[in-house]
């Protein structure tokens, strides 16, 4: 029998590495007081392809209902978790969740992730407590050698917005600052008539980096308040980081949205050693526009399965075995109740002495069981 | 960690190291490579593949940085920064038929390497077509009676011409393009910058 392609069973390392992972990330929320919600693994398309979450139909595993309507497995959480908290009182701020997402156009079918949302609450409070979770979660499994990138959807936004272009122009515009692809950024605003914007969004694709192109960018929007307010923001974000520890945080004010409902703030983890994008996220207002809620929303997803891949595996505790018979096996099971810190394995006959620390068995003696070393 | 480069084998490959070699790095080493796969430098790691491959190694971070024909990035589309183009390996995409070739009524049979951008091409156009995919000797498939036409990249045309095919239309042409992987841009970006803005200037002086 043969899997699908993208599709794999999991032993072993990976496995343990990533329930453990799911339950580091349990503790940690619960700790700051996160409310769990899990949504259903099926959902109507409708909830991912509106024109708010806006997400492709092509990348969705999907099929038609018994009614004709377009089912799929969950693609994505954010539109999941705002269908499913809209209707949940304001006075609960805080959620945790826990998940697979199931995509065509990634390598693996099924992505296991593990987010949060901090919906209407205090915007940059929302922001401050979801990336310091990121940064505890990482801390607490382990991984200290990542990077954080903030950007802000609101830049390439401002910039263009003296400007006019046709939809399809516009839409070929983010997809090209998306791939910081230069000749075609000029050839789209050229031929626009716009080439007045030409340079500041040929700067824009290479502005990033550390913080210091923060202040290069402050003296060159000087004149431009909505824009050296967005860097005060993003600069309040990175102090806050850097006062809790984190000592690599880089910027990219070129970056732009790849989902048409972020709207502020975009935040990104990615692990040093491989460069993997370990978690991603940002602000959203504009997804709760469809439920006619005007409100504050943040929230960033872990890929768990990457997380997992560089997790130290756990120190195995010590391993004992005790060979017992059908007529011993419930004294051995009292034994293994006494040993709390142990892994206690039975076995009717000893298969491989190597892999455990201590091997007792149950003996008879004066018409008594007893469990000894031997 | 030196920044790994991925390249294009073959027609590419060569026009390339003039390129490089005009940016005042080092190439003996990539002339004399013989047929290894792998070269270091002083400077660099270098590794040799087929110009998809090149898409898939920058993509999965296994090279930094990566030149490859714009032709490939439109076909496999791959998730990478397509940061601008280089003045060398120019092409084009052209529908080409043998000469005098009376389209039949039925839907039309495309032969292509480039399949998608075919689908494109017909897609704008409003027509459903067949499309065949080939992995080459695509001239061949009007000939044989395989196909009606062929869309490929035509340099100069020559191999069409002496196939006995026309060029009934071109759309697209294309370059060599430099690629970066998403995160190495972002986390090696003190190593990667330099070497791109060398490339950058080298190509706005050609």
């Amino acid at each position: 029998m043969f899997l699908p392609a993208g599709s794999q069973d999991e032993t072993g390392i990976q496995i343990s590495n990533r329930l453990r992972a799911s339950e580091i990330f349990r503790r940690v929320t619960q700790k700051r007081d996160f409310q769990q919600i899990s949504t259903p693994v099926v959902e109507y398309a409708h909830t991912f392809t509106n024109e708010v979450a806006g997400m492709d139909l092509h990348s969705m595993l999907k099929w038609f209902n018994g009614e004709g309507e377009i089912e799929v497995l969950r693609p994505d959480w954010t539109a999941a978790i705002a269908r499913a908290i809209a209707g949940q009182h304001p006075s609960k701020q805080k959620w945790s969740y826990q998940g697979s997402v199931f995509r065509f156009d990634k390598e693996d079918t099924e992505n296991r992730q593990a987010g949060i949302e901090i919906v209407h609450a205090d915007r940059f409070f929302g922001e401050a407590e979801s990336l310091l979770t990121a940064v505890t979660y990482l801390n607490n499994i382990n991984i200290h050698s990542y990077v954080i990138e903030l950007g802000h959807t609101g830049i390439f936004d401002a910039l263009i917005a003296p400007f006019t272009f046709n939809k399809d122009d516009e839409e070929e515009l983010l997809k090209a600052m998306h791939d910081k692809r230069s000749d075609l950024v000029e050839e789209i605003v050229g031929k626009s008539g716009n080439s007045e914007l030409v340079k500041p969004l040929l700067a824009l694709i290479d502005a990033y980096g550390s913080r210091d192109i923060i202040d290069q960018y402050r003296k060159r929007w000087a004149d431009r308040e909505d824009l050296t307010e967005i860097l005060t923001h993003i600069e309040k974000l990175i102090d806050l980081l850097e006062a809790s520890g984190v000592t690599e945080v880089i910027v990219d004010l070129g970056r732009v949205k790849n989902l048409p409902y972020y709207d502020g703030i975009m935040f990104r983890g990615f692990l040093t050693n491989d460069g993997s994008t370990c978690f991603s996220g940002g602000r959203y207002d504009r997804l709760y526009q469809q439920f006619e809620q005007t409100t504050s929303a943040v929230g960033l997803a872990f890929d768990v399965d990457e997380l997992a891949k560089h997790m130290e595996p756990e120190q195995e505790p010590e391993k004992i075995c005790i060979i017992a018979s059908p007529e011993t096996h419930a004294i051995a099971e009292k034994f293994r109740m006494e040993m709390e810190e142990q892994v206690v394995d039975i076995q009717y006959e000893l298969k491989n002495q190597t892999t455990y620390h201590q091997i007792f068995q149950v003996v008879e003696e004066n018409s008594q069981y007893k469990v000894v070393e031997k | 960690m030196k920044p790994v480069i991925a390249l294009t084998k073959g027609r590419l490959e060569k026009q390339f190291l003039k390129f490089f070699e005009g940016l005042g790095y080092d190439v003996e080493a990539l002339l004399k490579k013989g047929r290894k796969l792998q070269i270091e430098t002083r400077e660099f790691s270098f590794f040799f593949a087929k110009g998809v491959d090149v898409t898939t190694y920058v993509e999965n971070g296994i090279a930094d940085i990566g030149v490859v024909g714009g032709d490939i990035l439109i076909e496999h589309q791959p998730d990478v920064f397509n940061l601008f183009p280089l003045p060398f390996g120019h092409c084009r995409m052209a529908l080409a038929m043998k000469q005098d070739y009376q389209w039949p009524d039925q839907k039309k049979r495309i032969a292509s390497t480039f399949t998608n951008i075919t689908k494109s091409y017909f897609k704008e156009k409003g027509e459903s077509v067949d499309i065949i995919k080939l992995e080459g000797s695509v001239e061949l498939a009007p000939i044989l009676g395989l196909a009606d036409a062929i869309v490929d990249i035509v340099e100069t045309g020559t191999t069409l011409k002496e196939n006995g095919l026309v060029i009934e239309d071109e759309f697209l042409s294309f370059s060599a393009r430099l690629i970066a992987n998403r995160s190495s841009l972002k986390i090696k970006r003190d190593q990667l910058v330099p070497v791109i803005e060398r490339f950058k200037e080298g190509a706005r002086n050609v």
